[in-house]
């Protein structure tokens, strides 16, 4: 198994399109950051100024982006070997599909955590610049700080195993590109706006709140600015985002896994 | 003994029979041609062969197992096929690091199949960017960075130029000579004839013959002689039992007679001979002849 895992992590890091995300993860973590320390304070916009400890929390965890594209890597890293006819060779190589799959997970798992990390310290580092730059003391302990960037690490990491799943089960790459996007951004909003009960359930969310993000205060994120409910507990999410991940590749290993590799 | 058996193999797509109760047996250490018009089944064959496509029924085992239960299964099986591409945005040799990781092969390995397959100068460059034939030797070279005992070749041929078809040959028959099991596909016959043993003949999903090449053009090998007593020579040879005809004034041609007892029945009578040639089998009449019969003939299997 170990050969397995260090070969995907060998073709995730012969693809340029890792590091493809990789940049992009960065740039949109920097980008959108900017923006949050920007407005913070400003009236109307419901962001707390960085000199308190609320509005620190929210302009250090813009951290939901790296964690979609993560779980983008991961649908790839699964099905971007049907787009490219590379699974022939995987199959040939590994028969037992259920091994690759599982292998695929790990690898793309490590690579995502890296993603919250560098988001996670791009996010936390920008805060600090800001902070600095207005003179305002740090409102968050050093522990939470690294608190966040730790839990952007998780939930990367659970949603690259997720989107592994996902890529798993749908052998279309641009389907569960645009699928991962849209049910994020648009589908979690609108069940988030609608039932704020059911907001800390959905796995995007949750992977926003491992973070630190406010629930319903990630920035750009899901239902942003709307209150009620509180967050689900650090494991509760942990555990929740790994059971559907689990649960969809147990799908995916009964069904699209077995179909014939032509 | 045989390392490749597949016995009653059948693949039934949504109302289609793609393979059709194939049963045929490769021997250790042969060249086998697998032949068929485009559509006869070959490939599906191939890939039930290799655990990835499911047969409806029937089985396909290497070494006595099916390919799903082979230990280490690149180090037995190394198998080309037609889409085995690489990750377009990936160089040649980086693939093949892969594949000689995953198969646990050395890494040097990686650059002496890269010379086998003559991409040296291109093993850098990334695989978007190679042409058909480029591509074919790059699967090859996916095909033997294990050191596998067995090669399993779908339409290796495929995209490449003269030049190429001959250099396909010379690695085949050095492959062979090598010890090595060969199953190429193929859906010319005249390709690969210069290098197998024997063929596998499949059309529209079933088995049309399982045959040495020897016996599929057996019987109609013609030798022609260019002589001044062509009526003498015909005659002679008649009488020994050979068919022969003078088909002009110069030249007449034998059936039934090697170039060996042509050549001492004319040094016998003092007839000068100026020249023998041996007129080959069509390959593509007889590969023709069989693939439009096997419509209306019953198969046997």
């Amino acid at each position: 198994m170990t050969r397995l895992i260090r070969t995907e992590l060998l073709k995730l890091t012969t693809m340029r399109l890792t590091y493809g995300l990789a940049a992009v993860a960065v740039a949109l973590t920097a980008l959108f950051s900017l923006l949050e320390n920007n407005r913070a304070g400003a009236s109307g916009t419901g962001v707390a100024p960085i000199s308190t400890a609320d509005g620190l929390r929210t302009v250090t965890t813009v951290t939901g982006f790296a964690m979609l594209l993560a779980a983008v890597l991961g649908s790839i890293v699964a099905n971007g070997e049907f787009r490219h006819s590379t699974a022939t060779l995987t199959y040939l190589a590994t028969p037992r599909r259920a091994r690759v799959l599982t292998a695929k997970a790990v690898a793309a798992i490590s690579v995502g955590s890296l993603f919250g990390l560098v988001a996670g310290i791009v996010s936390t580092g920008v805060g600090l610049v800001f902070v600095a730059a207005h003179g305002d003391r740090v409102a968050l302990s050093a522990g939470s700080l690294i608190g966040h960037v730790a839990g952007a690490v998780v939930g990367a990491a659970l949603l690259a195993g997720l989107g592994v799943a996902l890529g798993s089960l749908v052998r279309s790459q641009l389907a569960t590109v645009i699928g991962i996007f849209v049910w994020a951004i648009i589908i979690e909003s609108v069940i988030g706006g609608l039932y704020t009960s059911v907001r800390p359930y959905l796995p995007y969310t949750a992977a926003t709140t491992l973070a630190g993000a406010k629930l319903g205060g990630a920035a750009f994120g899901p239902a942003h600015g709307l209150k009620g409910g509180g967050p689900l507990s650090f494991a509760a999410a942990a555990l929740l985002i790994a059971a559907i991940g689990v649960a969809i590749a147990l799908v995916a290993d009964h069904t699209t896994m077995r179909r014939d590799i032509t | 003994m045989a390392v490749i058996e597949v016995d009653g193999l059948t693949k039934r797509f949504a109302g289609l029979t793609a393979v059709d109760h194939v049963t045929f047996t490769v021997e250790r250490g042969r060249v086998v041609g697998f032949l068929g018009p485009n559509g006869a089944g070959k490939t599906t064959t191939l890939r039930m062969l290799l655990g990835l496509v499911t047969p409806t029924s029937g089985t396909a085992t290497i070494n006595g197992r099916r390919y799903t239960d082979l230990v280490d299964p690149l180090h037995v099986v190394g198998a080309a096929l037609e889409s085995s591409l690489a990750y377009p945005g990936r160089s040649a040799r980086n693939h093949l690091r892969i594949a000689a990781f995953v198969g646990g092969a050395a890494p040097e390995r990686v650059d002496e199949v890269l010379d086998v397959v003559d991409l040296t100068e291109a093993a850098d460059r990334r695989v978007g960017q190679f042409s058909l034939g480029m591509r074919q030797r790059l699967a090859l070279a996916t095909a033997l960075v294990c050191d596998p005992e067995i090669l399993v070749l779908d339409e290796p041929a495929n995209g490449l130029d003269p030049e190429g078809v001959h250099w396909l040959r010379t690695l085949l028959r050095r492959l062979a000579g090598e010890g090595r099991t060969v199953l190429v596909s193929s859906h010319i016959l005249a390709e690969v004839a210069q290098t197998v043993d024997s063929v596998v003949i499949l059309d529209r999903g079933r088995l049309v013959t399982e045959s040495t090449l020897a016996d599929l053009t057996g019987g109609t090998h013609a030798v022609r002689v260019r002589t001044p007593r062509a009526a003498d020579l015909a005659d002679l040879l008649t009488v020994q039992g050979a068919s022969a005809t003078v088909i002009a004034t110069d030249r007449v041609e034998i059936t039934g007679a090697t170039t060996e007892q042509i050549g001492t029945v004319a040094a016998e009578h003092a007839i000068p001979i100026f020249e023998t040639t041996t007129e080959a089998p069509d390959l593509e009449d007889i590969f023709l002849r069989l693939t439009a019969n096997a419509e209306r003939t019953e198969v046997t299997s």
